[in-house]
Parts: structure tokens; sequence; C-alpha cells
């Protein structure tokens, strides 16, 4: 060897039931882990995760980047494990985060629980002051006003607080002055002001998003101390990169302070980790499915791309963030299946889970699960070995499916693929949802399964939809741990602008970027991305004069002559989206975008031996009976392991493809074949 | 090919397709639509109709639209069968020919296959302003129905996909705000068109006869389960009375009654001693009261029922033509949805006197709405404003009620702050909520909202209403549960004196300057106040909720 040192990029993904790990060496090697999680100390997963590489070979110090996916804001959230804040709001508007915007939560249930609050009523200050729509001082904010507050504040003794104001957006300043003399008065206090957190207009979600954002920070920012602390112990010295719901990374103490973007920290690695096998395949279009135990993740993704959604609803919460917009869906390996009252089969959204989990775990699940389904057809074998350890009972697995049967009068058989097609349904039912809300039709889209049960859907969904191709990547269960280290860095502006589109407001436009740009240059400086690595996309959200709506216009440029091109392209993606469009009428802009990101190390990619073209003997690992959608008897069905496949092994339909963290199904009439990075590529073999 | 030609796997597959139809719609509609009504309030429904009009499948929409659709599209078959084309679209908002009131414009298009009528999509959606004497078209002291804007029984708006121009602009120029009506208009219509185009795809991936067994079956469905639902009740007979605070016109209370029986797995809804039709805009359409005898069926026996006219097979409702539950042209209804709120209520107390250990304690029905005409200070075109306040809904049994939320039959959001003011001359001073306007309980009832309108242009025309101002129609508490708060609303002039009103449903000219607060109800209590936790009752007083 030369005297150049390995150096490692390590990714960790911790998830609600594993951890996953994947190393990956300038050199092309690649070691994987999968830990269990540690809900009530995440960082001890975190930890157990890293231990396991140093055991097999990695020297911490050798380790450059550590991406890291995190549950730890989700799992506040969910739990409503937040941190105490107060909130400092316009006089009279205090209770905005009471009434949530005047929706009751279910429409049908008039005994449904009265939602938590993030930031209790007591908690909750008038702040003496009004600006107007147009960012005129309507009521100045005087410091005898601010110096009441602090009282009160100093009295409550809170972990962070929130200040969101009306027409914050617009004008700013009373919300500055209180931060600034929060800060004076409390240095170290964690304060969050709309402004910063999500200028953008509409106060229930802004208030709800800055209030979220501060009871939050706490807690996020402990975690990611202790993680700090606890890697620095091992003898990593790398700097910690966080995935955020918008699927880029940010630097750990910049996390802190925009906790709200971590809720979907999970969910937008797998995007970002599908999006980059996509664009290794040269896939234009893709859709990403990613399926889970209990739910299912599914996200389009144009161009290695995916949409950005500026406003989420989480939990009943809604995050002003740019998230990457997916759809969920309650049909996981675990979704259970029942009939309802009208003698229909349902599938899903309660979940069997992890414990007891299906049937087939043999941990006294009774209820009959997709996974159990699958174990009856045969697609699941029962030396299938799940998870790396556990071992299925079918009989099991049959007497569940066999109590739906009864009840449906199918035979078990029956009643099992009709489980698998009805999941099967809700997984299409999401993917159309996903490409036709951007008027995208999912026949020109490649299906990129991933999770534990993404590939045993895959060949379905590509017949169902008539999908081009479907592409289950080497280690689909993984592939979260290693999207965390295809994304970049990145930093997000935007404001609310509400201008009509007219010749006179370019300048102010321009203006705009030209100060974002520089706000985003000086962040991506101090974390150390060279301007020639720096990548920037505008966007501008617009609508027509009157309507409510925005839809993103994405820009080529931040100059005026992008922007003077800028109706004309609302005009059309208008027109894509909603099937009309009324050119003569007035645009307005009502938000800027700019987001800057800085490209990161790539880790290394290795390519597999190429094989002979069809499968060597000892990738057979058994033939069984399988019943196949279609079909009233079992045949014999091959099924290989997907470690011993080479490049260039085509694999006619039917067959089945095993490994540790999946299993895949290929229907008759169908082909997969194994690319030169392994990925696994189905298509019809008449197409 | 036959209903049982599906099984129930088959069907549950193609049931959800359906649904996806009109989810699709509801997407198109809301995003691309003009009026904050529509777009952030969500007053608007879109569903899928069988050929002969039967109501196959609805998204989850506002429930006082629950199944009205599909009395519009049989009007507009008894009358347009022999002529329908490709590519016709009807617009229809007559309230006696199944629409609600005439704000609610009903937009369906026919769908064709292989050159025979095959379904229908339609929607229906809240226009801010569809012309009459008050801004945003509606009010109490409307006394007949052509008093109400523009009424349009099923007419087609566009022919064989071509626009009627000329219809166009006579709505155009019989609305205050031309541009988003017609805008809204469009965007209806967008909405029919891409449930075309999803059935279609439906189709083509299962088979017209299929999907056309699929419509039979969705009906069937939903008969079981709302018949399963049934059986399951303790049979019984129970009533229930609930006043309007007066008939629209300053005059007396207005009685609504139910009565129901269970029988089995059937059910009768007696609304025989209501009263007769009444002289203000209060009297309730036949779809609007169908509405919320599905709205009951949900809330009692299965809310995630799916709402098609199958479920409405195993029950019947007694009402006589004449009813303010159903009147007799030329009846005004603008403020039916107060009638509605109403009669939500006094259906579910009724439901409680059968079902006691089901009850809920009362929820406010006092929506206060305000309707502002003006100019718009950044379009700078005549606009109306539309605002509608929720209040407390009851406590029950597992807990406290909701705050400051839109109730039963409706569920429309609170018009933002910084919407309001960027699109309407008004500014809004306060949104808080009225501490101790919950009635006390075990599960106390969530608190109603003060909010304050300060109106900025001279002149403006305001059409404001509530009901529930009356004391003693209060939310009623349950199994012990205190009372919740009446509903009302004061107009002050600029100098700050309080006008006085001739009743809580009014339309003034008022200068500008002059301020209209509402203070909205709060719930009713559930259960004996005794027993509400003392953590409970001390974090009630640190938050200054009572």
């Amino acid at each position: 060897m030369s005297g150049r040192r390995t150096r490692w990029l390590v990714g960790v993904d911790v998830g609600g039931t594993f951890t996953d790990v994947v190393a990956i060496a300038t050199d092309g090697r690649r070691l994987v882990a999968k830990v269990p999680s540690t809900p009530d100390d995440p960082a001890e997963g975190f930890l157990t995760g890293l231990d396991e590489l140093v055991a097999a070979g990695v020297e911490p110090g050798d380790v450059s980047l550590l991406f890291h996916g995190t549950t730890v804001a989700t799992n506040a959230l969910l739990t409503g494990r937040t941190a105490r804040a107060v909130l400092l709001a316009t006089a009279g508007f205090r209770d905005v985060l009471g009434h949530r915007g005047g929706r009751r939560p279910r429409m049908y249930d008039l005994e449904q629980p009265r939602p938590r609050e993030l930031i209790a009523r007591r908690d909750r200050l008038d702040v003496r002051e009004r600006i107007a729509a147009e960012g005129t001082v309507l009521e100045p904010l005087d410091e005898a006003e601010v110096g009441r507050l602090l009282d009160e504040v100093a009295v409550r003794r809170p972990e962070a607080v929130a200040i969101a104001l009306l027409f914050g957006y617009v004008d700013d300043r009373h919300e500055r002055r209180l931060e600034e003399a929060l800060l004076a008065r409390f240095p170290g206090l964690p304060v969050s002001r709309s402004s910063a957190v999500a200028r953008e207009f509409r106060e229930y979600p802004r208030t709800a998003t800055t209030a979220l954002n501060a009871v939050l920070r706490p807690v996020v920012g402990r975690y990611l101390l202790s993680a700090a602390e606890a890697i620095r112990g091992r003898g990593v010295r790398a700097a910690l990169l966080v995935m955020t719901s918008s699927g880029g990374s940010l630097r750990a103490p910049r996390a802190e302070a925009e906790a709200h973007r971590l809720v979907l920290s999970g969910p937008a690695a797998g995007v970002a980790g599908a999006a980059a096998v996509a664009v290794a395949c040269g896939v234009g279009r893709a859709i990403a499915l990613d399926m889970g135990g209990t739910s299912v993740d599914v996200c389009l993704v144009e161009g290695g791309r995916a949409p950005m959604a500026t406003l989420q609803e989480i939990e009943g919460q809604p995050i002003l963030a740019p998230t990457i917009e997916m759809a969920t869906a309650g049909a996981g390996g675990g979704s259970i299946a029942w009939i309802d009252a009208g003698g229909s089969l349902k599938v899903g959204p309660q979940s069997a889970g992890a414990d007891p989990g299906p049937a087939a775990y043999g941990r006294g699940g009774r209820e009959a699960t997709v996974t159990d389904a699958h174990v009856v057809v045969g697609t699941l074998g029962e030396r299938t070995p799940l998870a790396g350890r556990l071992v299925l009972d079918r009989g099991a697995a049959g007497e569940a499916v066999g109590r739906l049967a009864g009840r449906l009068g199918l035979s078990v058989d029956a009643t099992a693929e009709g489980i698998i097609a009805v999941a099967t349904a809700h997984l299409a039912r999401a993917i159309r949802s996903v490409s036709v809300a951007r008027g995208v039709d999912p026949r020109g889209c490649t299906l990129v399964a991933f999770g534990g049960a993404g590939p045993l859907h895959a060949a379905r969904l590509l017949r169902e939809l008539r999908l081009p191709a479907a592409i289950v990547p080497l280690h689909p269960g993984l592939l979260s741990a290693a999207g965390l280290m295809a994304a970049d860095l990145r930093v997000d502006e935007a404001q609310t602008m509400l201008r009509v589109l007219e010749p006179a407001a370019l300048e102010e436009l321009v203006a705009w970027f030209a100060a974002a740009r520089h706000r985003i240059d000086e962040r991506l400086g101090d974390d150390g991305i060279a301007s020639g690595r720096r990548r920037y996309l505008a966007a501008a959200d617009c609508r027509y004069v009157g309507q409510g709506y925005e839809l993103s216009v994405p820009l080529d440029g931040t100059g005026a002559a992008a922007l003077r091109r800028l109706a004309e392209a609302f005009h059309a993606i208008h027109r894509t989206t909603y099937g009309h469009a009324a050119p003569d009428e007035p645009v307005e802009v009502v938000t800027l975008r700019l987001s800057g990101s800085g490209a990161l190390p790539r880790p290394a990619e290795r390519e597999l031996a190429a094989g002979s073209g069809r499968p060597a003997t000892d990738a057979l690992h058994e033939r069984r009976a399988v019943l196949l959608p279609g079909r009233r008897t079992r045949r014999p069905v091959p099924a290989y392991r997907r470690e011993r496949l080479r490049a260039g092994d085509r694999i006619p339909g039917p067959a089945i493809v095993e490994q540790l963290d999946a299993t895949t199904v290929v229907l008759a009439g169908q082909e997969a074949r194994v690319d030169r990075r392994g990925n696994l590529l189905l298509a019809e073999a008449d197409a | 090919m036959r209903a049982r030609a599906l099984d129930p796997v088959r069907f549950e597959i193609l049931h959800s397709a359906l649904l996806s139809v009109t989810d699709e719609m509801g997407a198109v509609l809301k995003r691309s639509s003009y009026s904050p009504i529509i777009r952030e309030m969500d007053d608007y429904s879109c569903a899928l109709f069988d050929a002969g009009g039967r109501l196959v499948a609805q998204g989850d929409f506002i429930p006082s639209q629950l199944g009205a659709i599909s009395l519009v599209v049989r009007a507009t078959l008894a009358r347009h069968r022999s002529t329908l084309a490709p590519g016709d679209v009807f617009i229809a908002n007559s309230p006696y020919v199944g629409g609600a009131h005439t704000p609610d414009v009903n937009i369906l298009h026919p769908v064709f296959r292989d050159g025979a009528l095959f379904a229908w999509t339609g929607t229906v959606a809240h226009h801010a302003d569809f012309g009459g004497p008050n801004p945003g078209t509606e009010g109490a002291d409307l006394n007949e129905l052509y008093a109400e804007g523009l009424i349009l029984p099923p007419v087609r708006l566009y022919r064989r996909g071509e626009p009627d121009a000329e219809l166009f602009d006579l709505i155009g120029a019989n609305v205050r705000d031309t541009v988003a009506t017609l805008a809204d208009l469009r965007a209806q219509t967008a909405a029919c068109w891409s449930g075309e185009r999803r059935l279609a795809e439906v189709v083509e991936d299962h088979g017209a006869a299929a999907v056309e067994t699929a419509f039979e079956r969705a009906l069937d469905h939903a008969e079981r389960r709302t018949r399963a639902a049934l059986a399951a009740l303790r049979d019984g007979e129970g009533e229930a009375e609930g006043f309007l605070d007066d008939d629209g016109a300053a005059g007396p209370p207005t009685r609504i009654h139910a009565r129901l029986t269970k029988r089995g797995d059937r059910l009768t809804v007696d609304f025989s001693g209501s009263a007769a039709q009444v002289p203000g805009a209060l009297n309730n359409p036949w779809a609007s009261t169908r509405a919320c005898v599905v709205f009951l069926v949900k809330v009692l026996a299965d809310p995630a029922l799916t709402s098609n006219d199958g479920a409405l097979r195993p029950i019947t409702i007694v009402c006589p033509e004449g009813s303010v539950l159903r009147p007799r042209p030329p009846a005004a209804v603008s403020v039916r949805h107060l009638t509605c709120q109403r009669t939500a209520d006094t259906l579910l107390r009724a439901a409680g006197a059968v079902w006691p250990e089901k009850a809920v304690a009362s929820g406010m029905v006092g929506f206060f709405g305000i309707n502002a005409g003006g100019t718009s200070p950044r379009s700078g075109r005549p606009t109306a404003a539309q605002d509608v306040v929720g209040g407390g809904t009851g406590g029950h049994r597992l807990g406290d009620g909701l705050d400051g939320v839109d109730t039963y039959m409706s569920n429309v959001g609170l018009l933002p702050v910084e919407v309001a003011e960027s699109e309407y001359p008004m500014r809004i001073l306060r949104s808080e909520l009225i501490a101790g306007s919950g009635g006390d309980g075990r599960g106390r009832g969530g608190l109603g909202i003060r909010r304050d309108y300060l109106l900025l242009e001279e002149w403006q025309t305001v059409t404001l209403y509530c009901e529930q101002s009356d004391p003693r129609f209060v939310p009623r508490g349950a199994a012990g549960g205190g009372d919740g708060t009446p509903t009302r609303f004061r107009v002050f002039a600029p100098d700050g004196t309080e006008m006085r009103l001739r009743s809580q449903k009014v339309t003034l000219r008022l200068p500008r300057g002059s301020l209209v607060r509402v203070e909205s109800g709060g719930g009713a209590g559930w259960g004996d106040p005794a027993e509400r936790p003392a953590p409970l009752r001390t974090a009630d007083e640190a938050d200054g909720r009572v």
C-alpha cells in the first residue's frame, strides 16, 4: 500500500426499530451493520452501530464524514416529550395555537381528544404591538412592553421562547427587537422567531412552525451534543451531518437551530438514496417506494430531485419548511387485514408492528398481515431468513389468513392473494397521488422499490401501473443509510412577497435573490464548501391574482431575464397541473425561494463482477411451490440468492430473489436483470 | 357482468379506485380556485354518480353537502336526458331542484362511453357571491328565493366541450367578483373533467362491466354497512326538540323536532313535529335535511361509512312538504346552514335519548357568519369577504371538547388574519378564546372565540348573522354536565358607541371605522363536575380557561 490512508464515509440511520449503518471506503470497500435502536437513549444504538464497524475494521480516525438520519425530533413530536417554551404573540392572537385554524381534526368523531398544545395557554403571552399587511407600524413596540415581557418570561423559566407576531413575514422589526432583548437578558436561551423560522404568510401555520421549532430545539440540541461527545469519545473526529426533511444535510451545530426540519429526516434519507439510484441508472422520472413494516412512503423523483412541499402536516401539526413531498399509505408488511361491516376485505392502517408482529413471526400475533399472506402464497418461504434471523411459521400464517377466509367465503389461497392485491392497490393509489398531483403520468416512471417489503410488491406494481421498469437496489433494507451519503449540504432561504408580476416589481425580486444568495454563500463558506462546489436552485411560488394556493415555478436563473419568463412558465405549469390556465389574468409572486447546496465527497462506486448472463448454479437456493397472481394452483418457482448473482445475469420470471434484508418477486412474463452496480432491474419481457 | 362476479377483493380494489376519482377532483378544485371560502375554508365537495344519478362515491368533504349533488343530477336527467352529449357541462344552484342555497353552485358532467351515458362527475362549491342585494348573497331577512341572487336550474355551461360564452357573460354580470366567480366555475369544470379522465383509466384497467358492477356493489356495500351498524344498536325510540332563535324575520323561535325509531336494521327519522316553513331565509331545503340524517348515521354508527345513496336505503325520513325542513318554493333558504346545525344538534340529542350511554354534550351551533362587501386592497376589484367563526364542541366521556372550531355539519376554517387583511378592506383586532365559556363537567365544553373586525371602507354593506343568541337555547350539558354559552355579536360605531340591532341577523351599511365583535359560544359539559380530576382543574385555572 502507498502511504495514502483509507478514508471512510459512514452513514448511520437511526430508525424506529433498527439502526442501520453503512460505511464506504475510498478503496470501494463497503461494510454494513444493523443493530436494534434504543429509543430511550438514541445515542446508544448509534454507538453500538459504530462499534460494529470498528470491530469490522474501520479505524475511527479514518472516518472523514459521518452522516446521520435521526428520529429524535419525530419521536419527541409523536410522544409529546418536547421542551417547555413561552410564546410571544401579537396581543389578541396568542390563541392562534389554541383554535388551530378553526377546524376539527376528525369530522365525524364527537369524542375526539383535544389536540395537545405545543405551548400551554399559560405560557402564551400577548405582546402590545401591531404591524399592518403592507408593513406599516400601527402600534409600536415600546420598551416598557419589552421590559414587562422579559419579566414574564423570567418568571416562567422556559427552556425556549418562540416569537410569532402578525405580519412578521412582511416586517420583522418587532420580532427582532424582542429576540435581541431576550438574548441579552437570557444568554444561551434558544429563541425562535417566525421571521427566521418560516418567513411565510398565514399566521396559524407560521406560529405553529415557530412553536414547534422552539419546543424541539432543546431536545434536539441535547441529543446532538451527547451524540457528538460520544462519537468523539470513540475517536471519531469527523464532522457530524444531519439529514433534514428536505433531503439535504446540515452540520450538527446548525441542526439544533432548525430542529423542526428534522421531523422527516429518516424518510428523506430513503428518498435521497432512491434518487441516487435513479440517477446512477440514468432514469429521468422515478417513483421511490419505501415499504417497511407499518407504513409506506411514496415520492416522485424527477431528474434526481424530489418535489418539495412547503407546508406539510405531520401528526396534525402543520410544518412550514421545505419538505420532500411524500404520500404515506398505511400498508406495510405488518398491516393487518380485516373485514368491514359491509363484507369488504380491507388492509391497514392498523399494524401488528414489530411486536407481536405478523402471525408468521410466531411471537403471539394472531391477525393476518400482508407478510402472512406472502408466507401463505409462498413468496416468502419458511427458509427465507427474514431480517437476518427470524424463521417464519407457515402454519401460524395459514391459520390467521384462514380465519378471514372462512368469513369471506373464499379459499385460504384466494384470501391471501386478495390481501396482497388490496395492499398493492393501496400502493398504486399512493403512487398515483404523488404523480398525478404533479401532472405526471405514472406510466412514464420507473419504480425504485426498497424497504423490507417494497421488493415483494415491485413486480405487481410494474404490471398493474404499466410501468416501464422497476429497480430493486443492492441493499433495499439499507437504502436510507446509503442515501444519507448521497445528500448535499443544503441551505434554504424563502420569503413571502405578494407582488403582482409586472415589470416594475422585477427589480425588487432580483434584489431579494441577490441578498438571499449572499446569505447562503456566507453559510456555505462557513461550512467549508468552496465556491466551485456550490449549486443554487431558485423558484418562485406563483398564482393568479385572487387565487389562494401557489404553484412553485422553477427558475433557470435569478436575474431579470429569468424572471421575465416567469409568467409564461407559470401558465404552463398551471395547465399541466390543473388542466386549465388563464394567460390573460395577472400573475402574482407569493413566495421566493432560493436553496444553495454544497457537494460533499461521494462514496466510491464498486462494480459487481460480470457473470455468464445466467445465474450460476450455486445461486439457486431452492425451488418452492408458489401461488402466483392469476393462477389457481401453485407451481415450482426458483428462489435465488441475491449475493451470488453477477452483473449481466438475467432471470426469467417467475422467480424469487432472496437476500438478508428483502425478497424480490419476478412474475411470469417478466425478467430481472442484474446491472453492473448490482441493482436488480425488472421489466416485462415483451416490452 | 352480474354483481356476483366481483369477489370482495376485486370490489375493494375497484371501490378504492372510485374514491381516488373524487380525491383527485378535490385536489384540482381546491388548489386552482380563487375564492377563499373554497380554497382556505374548504366549502366544497366532489362526487361520482352512476348513469342514473345515484351517488356512488364522495370524498370526505364538508358534511352539509353529504349526498347533496345527487338530487341535482337526477333533476338534470329528468329534464335533459334525451339531449345529453359528451362534453356537456351543466350548472345549477336552485334549492328547489336539489340544491342547498344559491351560493352553493353545482357543476355536473355526464360521462359517456361508446356513445352511451355511463356516469356523472359533479362538484358543488360555495361561491363568495352569487348576486342579490347582499354581498355574499346570504341574508336571513331575504324573504323569498327571488332575492337570493341568480337562480339557475340545470342548464348547459359547456356544450360538447365548448363554453357557452353568453351564459358566462350572464353569470358574470350578476355577481360581484366576476373574475373570481368565473374562474371558480372553470376550476369546478376542470375538476369534473379530471374525474372523467381518471374514471376512463379505471375502466381501461378493469373493464366497463366490472366498473358498472362496482357502482352497484358500492351502493349495496354502504347499505350493508349501515344496516350492520344499526343492527348493533339497541332497539328503541326517542325524541328531542330544539329551537332557532327566531323565524329569520325577527319573529318567534322556530321549533325543530326529531323522533327516532330504531327497529332491527332500520331507522325512521320523523321531523313531523318541526315548524312549518318560515318567512325568513332559515328554511332548509330537502337536500340539506337529508345531509343532516346522513351526518347522524355517520356519527352514530360508522364514521368511516362511504357516503353514497346506498347508506340511506335503510332509513326512512318523514317530513311533510311545507315544513321548515322541506320547504316549498319560493321560501327563502340562504342561511339554511344555521338550521342544518340546529337540526344536527337536535338529532344527536334525540339519539342521546334513545341511547343515553352514547350521549355527548352539545356543541355550539351559533354559526356566526360575516359577509362584507368592499374593494380588495390588493386586486382593486369588488369582493365579498366571508368568515365563519367556530366555537366550543361538547365535552364527552373521554375528555374535553375542542376550542374554537366549526361544529357538526360544517368544518370550514377560520379566515387567516394575514389573508383577510391582505385581500379585504378590514382589520382583525383579536381572535382569542373566551375564558369560562365552556360548560363545566367531568369533560368540559370547548371554549368560544372573541373576534373583532374593524371595517376600513366607507359605507360597506355587511351581512351579519348568528344563531343561539337566546340564552334559553344554549348548548345543553349531558350526564350532569353544565350548559355552554350563547353566541352573539355586537356592532360599534366609529366613536365606540354600541349600535342597537333589530336582531342577531342583520344587513347594515356601516361607516369606515365601525367595529363588529363576535363572541361565539362555548360547548356544554359532560358528567358531574365534582368528578373532574383535580389536576385538570388546576390546569384549567393556570391556563385561564375558567
